[in-house]
């Protein structure tokens, strides 16, 4: 790769050790990925989580050598002129009284999140920044962590983003360059897999349905989604969030919603392939079937907001709780960013829910935390996909009503 | 009797390690569908479910999901649950980030398909300096 003398410097260690480590970490990744260069970041989306029962029953020298990591990381200051925010946590800060929520650990997440701010970080503690002011502009260059963002950022507001993991999101952070590679170059955004969609598509869930389908057959590749009328903002986060479920999908175009896609022609550089799958009412049906693997009808947990709920959604399931009664035996979650949380307490959101007997969960999800389930009912392809294996919950995924009659009830009453 | 064959491939992130490997044509995410303390697979129904990682070569198709694999893979290392190696068909970014920061070799583009010649049990050698696997049947029943 062809480095300037800053960079060059830097790789040297011009700028410290850590420094140099980070430099390394973006030029031995640009070379495998065939970068020939780094470019200016403009906006990072980072992962700075303490492991709580990530890694339950890790040694204390594990968890000691990673947080020592995360510090270093935090010891250091953004690079100027680039937004940088953070991802959601494996806890949350809130006073929550449940074991999962290691106060040990808590107490080293405070710290960090002490450290972040003030290296610049701003700690959004969410998995869906686009929806608390990291709303980057078509063709904004990013470095992000969270499988969904990213293609939420690519396919959604026409930004650029590969998939990055902690360490290049917090080396691209620290130093203001990425390795140009993937779908940051305009010959790498052109569509591999053509999808047509003839399925009724009802609500977000029904739209995570068609990502979870999709992403299994796209595998690291771009599908392109042809026939859908245009998705709300809920909906495109399912379908994304999904997407890089069930796949390695870095981006999608939704040919007439996608910024560079106002055409399916566009979506595939012109080059449209005659060879297609189909989304049909029976693959919708099918896809959410392949999920559900409940035994019985009795729940205990409702899990709402995967990816993190935005203001709309909590408005929505406010009214569907206003003067109703959540089940006793039900623990009903909505996962938020704390700031649209902020917003929810102003308005009154958050004591409608409460008063059902519901709880506004934030910086993390129920899954993220592990806590203990054994039935869950969620509104969320992907929180359903890992709940099965992360927390060893049966699962029923459905849209938002659905759930919410659900958590009413005590049980799963169907769909409809 | 045993049988040794080789296949030519393109070190994606240098190095040279061996072990038993692990072999589906399937992907798989790291955070989510990976215990780092247990080194096993825990996402329900996946070909791999309830295997084990530690010290295997890991014959996927790539990795997918979450951007959490690295960290995952790096909590791994830490406990010493991670795989030896990775053979993948296709290189995703985030299995390359999480090999390059736990040096870990990954070798991809095999000259042979890995699926029909390499099966879970076989003693793999990954040379990723020079782009070569080595693979040492292990006797099958017929």
């Amino acid at each position: 790769m062809d480095l300037t003398g800053e960079q060059r410097a830097i790789l040297n260690g011009a700028r410290g050790p850590y420094l140099a480590q980070c430099m390394r970490w973006l030029v031995e990744w640009g070379e495998v990925m065939e970068a020939r260069r780094l470019i200016r970041v403009d906006n990072t989306h980072v992962l700075l989580p303490v492991p709580n029962l990530m890694a339950r029953g890790a040694s204390r020298e594990t968890i000691e050598r990673y947080v020592d990591g995360l510090r270093e990381a935090c010891r250091h200051r953004t690079a100027p002129g680039c937004l940088c925010t953070v991802h959601t946590l494996f806890l949350t800060l809130d006073e929550l009284d449940v074991p999962e929520n290691d106060p040990e650990q808590v107490c080293i997440q405070k710290e960090i999140a002490d450290m972040a701010a003030e290296a610049g970080f701003i700690p959004t503690w969410t998995c869906a920044p686009y929806l608390v002011g990291n709303v980057p502009l078509k063709g904004e260059i990013c470095a992000w962590t969270e499988s969904s963002a990213v293609v939420y950022a690519n396919s959604i507001l026409g930004a650029r983003t590969t998939r990055h993991g902690n360490e290049s999101a917090i080396a691209a952070s620290l130093l203001g360059w990425v390795p140009e590679f993937g779908v940051l170059l305009e010959e790498n955004r052109k569509g591999t897999l053509r999808v047509e969609v003839s399925a009724e598509l009802d609500g977000p869930t029904d739209w995570g349905a068609l990502g979870y389908f999709a992403g299994k057959l796209a595998g690291l590749g771009i599908p392109v989604f042809n026939g859908a009328r245009r998705p709300s903002q809920d909906e495109a986060k399912q379908l994304c969030a999904a997407l890089a479920t069930s796949g390695g999908v870095s981006m999608c175009h939704i040919a007439g919603v996608t910024p560079e896609a106002p055409t399916l022609e566009a979506a595939f550089h012109g080059d449209v392939p005659a060879d297609c799958v189909t989304f049909s009412d029976d693959t919708l049906r099918d896809t959410y079937a392949s999920l559900r693997n409940q035994t019985g009808t009795e729940i205990d947990s409702v899990i709402l907001g995967c990816p993190h709920a935005s203001i709309r959604e909590i408005a929505e399931i406010a009214g569907l709780l206003r003067g109703k009664r959540v089940a006793g035996s039900v623990r009903l979650w909505v996962n938020t960013a704390r700031g649209t949380k902020g917003q929810a307490d102003a308005i009154g959101y958050t004591k409608t829910i409460e008063e059902a007997g519901g709880r506004i969960l934030c910086d993390t999800c129920p899954t993220n935390m592990r806590m203990a389930a054994r039935r869950i009912v969620t509104n969320g392809f992907k929180q359903a996909h890992y709940a099965r294996g992360m927390v060893g919950a049966e699962v029923i995924v459905a849209e938002t009503g659905p759930c919410i009659r659900a958590a009413l009830a005590g049980r799963w009453l169907g769909d409809d | 009797m045993t049988e040794t064959i080789e296949i030519k491939g393109r070190g994606v992130v240098k190095g040279r390690a061996e072990g038993e490997a692990l072999v589906a044509d399937a992907m798989l995410s790291f955070w989510g569908e990976v215990d780092p303390v247990t080194g096993r697979v825990i996402a329900v129904g996946h070909p791999l479910e309830g295997q084990s990682l530690r010290g295997r070569v890991l014959v996927i198709r790539s990795t997918k999901g979450s951007s959490a694999t690295p960290m995952v893979l790096n909590l791994a290392k830490l406990e010493g649950t991670a795989p030896a190696a990775f053979v993948n068909i296709e290189v995703d970014s985030l299995a390359a980030l999480g090999c390059i920061v736990n040096e870990i070799p990954m070798l991809t583009a095999l000259e042979q398909d890995p699926f029909a010649h390499i099966r879970t049990g076989d003693h793999v050698v990954v040379d990723a300096d020079h782009g070569l696997l080595r693979v040492t049947r292990r006797a099958h029943p017929l």
